[in-house]
């Protein structure tokens, strides 16, 4: 009963005008992003946080997370009717959803794509609701061994989820947690790395970073391939999918949603991952999997779904323990901190309003994408006709100001350029960015947790394994940390990873 | 140079920078940890990964190493171009101001790089210079630097 309570005082907050306006604004500027090629949600949320400055923090958050998911309806449009994701979640949409669109069948598909996101959408918020508050009452008994202990396995996972081998994303991981440690030390106040550059003194500005190795090194990227695109054209009536188009996705929808919402919860590019294994599961399920790659219906209907679902449990953390799983999380919590909330185990029950608000709106954020993504398709695939050697000096743009507009300041900006040659490179040698990222923002917890512990300790590491709690968790952490040694060692792969290695 | 190879010289460079530096801050001891312990032991593990990868990524026999730098680095002209062209728009923003700045950019950008003429050029980089500064400044309050213009 608590839950459905405060779901009503939520829908209160959200369906003020004000929060609905806002709500609205998010899911249109998500869906253009994600439908953009080249601006994905990250370089849209941090576009708009300038714009929330005058807000309160419900309305920001309202706003920014409509963006988030937003951009996840979105971006399978380009994937199915370009053969280019606006989004990476979409990749795996490319390979289905393009070929139905080569067959004339490019309406349905983008339909089956839009009403899997609703509903993968809406039960993910269901579940986030629940599992959220709970969560966080768990967390409120963690003190810094355990919160040390859990952030850990949030590393070791980082380290098995990304592209490639355990091995080629450790790296990675370091050296956001490194590039983590710039500026002020929060227990001594001693300066790391700052060489006396006083806009490095609160560290090295997660934005900016994001924005490059993601936003400018996508571009750099880009223009090597050529730059004229050309995208389908789709008419209403050619919108609605056929009598077994429907019958065979419904399975799909519904498994993409289970796979989706517990692989959201996990550090990573979640939304990434889960497409990628809807696709490998219903390829492994279907009657026909010689077919897959042909244009069937299931490789875009699981995907999407999966994709939706995941973005919206990869709240549950964010919100509940502070641990943003995704960049694009990560910005939120950048955004929610700004406006002096901080997103952990006690922001549910100190901020009930905020949380929620952004539930409850995140029910009406659904019913607004998919009438977007529906009736009104064919407004947004005409961005798709501006040609993209007009559209990526225009992204760079966005990216700079977007940037600069945070803090108004240049040193910003000549790290977002670094970041963006960076994330060129990382691109050039196959290396997984996402881990960095998350990396470089949790990383300064880490730190904090493990100093505090042992201080608390007297300098014995006993305490790690003295709560049942982090034992626990400790325990979990080495079998993890063995079996992803183990993965990485052994000479064959599964078919699962070996998808993941070759798509992501 | 192979891709592992390319990879573990940015590891290598950044752990060897951490590790120069972090030696410089106090240790602490082990019921106070300082503020050198952490990024000292990152960076000896990532100069570690950087050195591992940098030998498991030499060159297999018979590969030319000339072939595999271009193929890594072949259609590298474009974003060494576009990476040149903002390196001088972050440089010139606050002496110019955006607006100015702004349609600098992206009327080279559209010439050099997407290869239109100097007149659609031109007429690209005032809309989206102008544009651009009315949506931010205008639409969305953004602050951005007022420069020679005063705009």
């Amino acid at each position: 009963m608590d839950v459905l309570n405060n779901l009503v005082a939520g829908f209160q907050t959200a369906l003020t005008f004000k929060n609905i306006y806002l709500c609205f604004i998010g899911c249109l500027w998500g869906t253009v992003v994600g439908i953009l090629p080249g601006i994905g949600p990250l370089a849209g949320i941090a576009l708009l946080i300038p714009a929330t400055f005058g807000m309160d923090a419900t309305g920001a958050i309202i706003m920014l997370a409509g963006i988030y998911y937003g951009a996840m309806y979105g971006g399978s449009t380009t994937s199915i009717l370009m053969n280019i994701p606006g989004e990476s979640a979409s990749v795996v949409s490319c390979l289905e959803g393009y070929q139905m669109t080569r067959k004339g069948r490019g309406g349905a598909a983008l339909f089956i794509a839009a009403w899997g996101s609703w509903i993968g959408g809406t039960l993910g918020i269901a579940g986030l609701m629940f599992l959220a508050p709970l969560l966080a009452n768990q967390a409120v008994k963690f003190g810094p061994p355990e919160m040390f202990a859990l952030l850990l396995i949030a590393f070791i996972l980082l380290g098995s989820l990304g592209k490639g081998s355990f091995f080629r994303t450790a790296p990675m991981i370091l050296l956001g947690l490194l590039i983590g440690t710039v500026g002020m030390d929060q227990l001594t106040g001693t300066m790391r790395f700052t060489h006396g550059i006083k806009e490095l003194y609160d560290g090295i500005g997660f934005i900016p970073v994001a924005m490059g190795v993601f936003g400018i090194g996508e571009i750099l990227s880009s223009v090597e391939e050529s730059l004229v695109r050309q995208a389908h054209r789709v008419r209403f009536r050619e919108l609605l999918p056929s009598r077994e188009e429907l019958r065979a996705s419904w399975g799909p929808i519904f498994r993409g949603t289970g796979l989706g919402f517990f692989i959201g919860l996990l550090p990573g590019s979640a939304h990434v991952l889960a497409s990628f294994l809807s696709y490998t599961l219903e390829k492994r399920l279907s009657r026909k999997p010689q077919e897959f790659g042909t244009g069937r219906i299931e490789g875009v209907a699981g995907p999407e779904t999966a994709n939706n679902a995941a973005s919206e449990s990869a709240m549950i953390p964010f919100l509940g323990l502070g641990i943003p799983t995704g960049p694009a999380p990560a910005v939120m919590m950048i955004a929610l901190l700004i406006h002096g909330v901080r997103p952990g185990p006690l922001f549910i029950s100190e901020q009930p309003q905020v949380f929620w608000g952004l539930v409850a709106s995140m029910y009406i954020g659904n019913v607004i994408l998919i009438i977007l993504n529906l009736p009104l398709v064919g407004l947004f695939i005409n961005l798709l006709r501006v040609p993209f050697r007009i559209l990526f000096p225009v992204i760079l743009l966005v990216c700079l100001v977007g940037t600069y507009a945070v803090n108004s300041s240049v040193v910003e900006l000549i790290i977002l350029l670094v970041s963006g040659v960076l994330g060129y490179l990382f691109r050039k040698f196959d290396f997984d960015i996402a881990p960095f990222i998350l990396a470089m923002i949790i990383g300064p917890t880490i730190e904090m947790t493990f100093r505090q512990s042992l201080m608390r300790s007297g300098g014995s590491f006993s305490i790690f394994w003295a709560s049942p709690i982090s034992l626990a968790l400790f325990a979990l952490s080495g079998v993890l940390l063995l079996w992803n040694v183990y993965r990485a060692l052994r000479p064959k792969r599964a078919s699962w990873e070996k998808v993941l290695e070759e798509g992501t | 140079m192979t891709k592992e190879r390319g990879g573990s010289i940015i590891f290598l460079a950044a752990g060897i920078y951490g590790l120069a530096f972090s030696m410089g801050f106090p240790m602490g001891k082990w019921n106070a940890p300082g503020p050198g312990v952490f990024p000292l032991s990152l960076s000896i593990l990532l100069c570690t990964f950087g050195f591992v990868w940098f030998v498991q990524g030499r060159a297999k026999e018979g590969e030319k190493p000339r072939e595999r730098l271009a193929g890594l680095f072949g259609k590298s002209g474009t974003p060494l171009q576009i990476i040149g062209l903002t390196a001088a728009f972050i440089f010139l923003l606050e002496p110019l101001g955006y607006l100015l700045a702004a349609m600098l950019y992206t009327f080279t950008l559209f010439f050099l790089v997407s290869r239109y003429k100097v007149w659609i050029s031109a007429a690209l980089a005032m809309a989206f210079g102008a544009g651009s500064w009315i949506f931010f400044t205008k639409v969305l309050s953004t602050p951005l630097p007022t420069g020679l213009l005063g705009l």
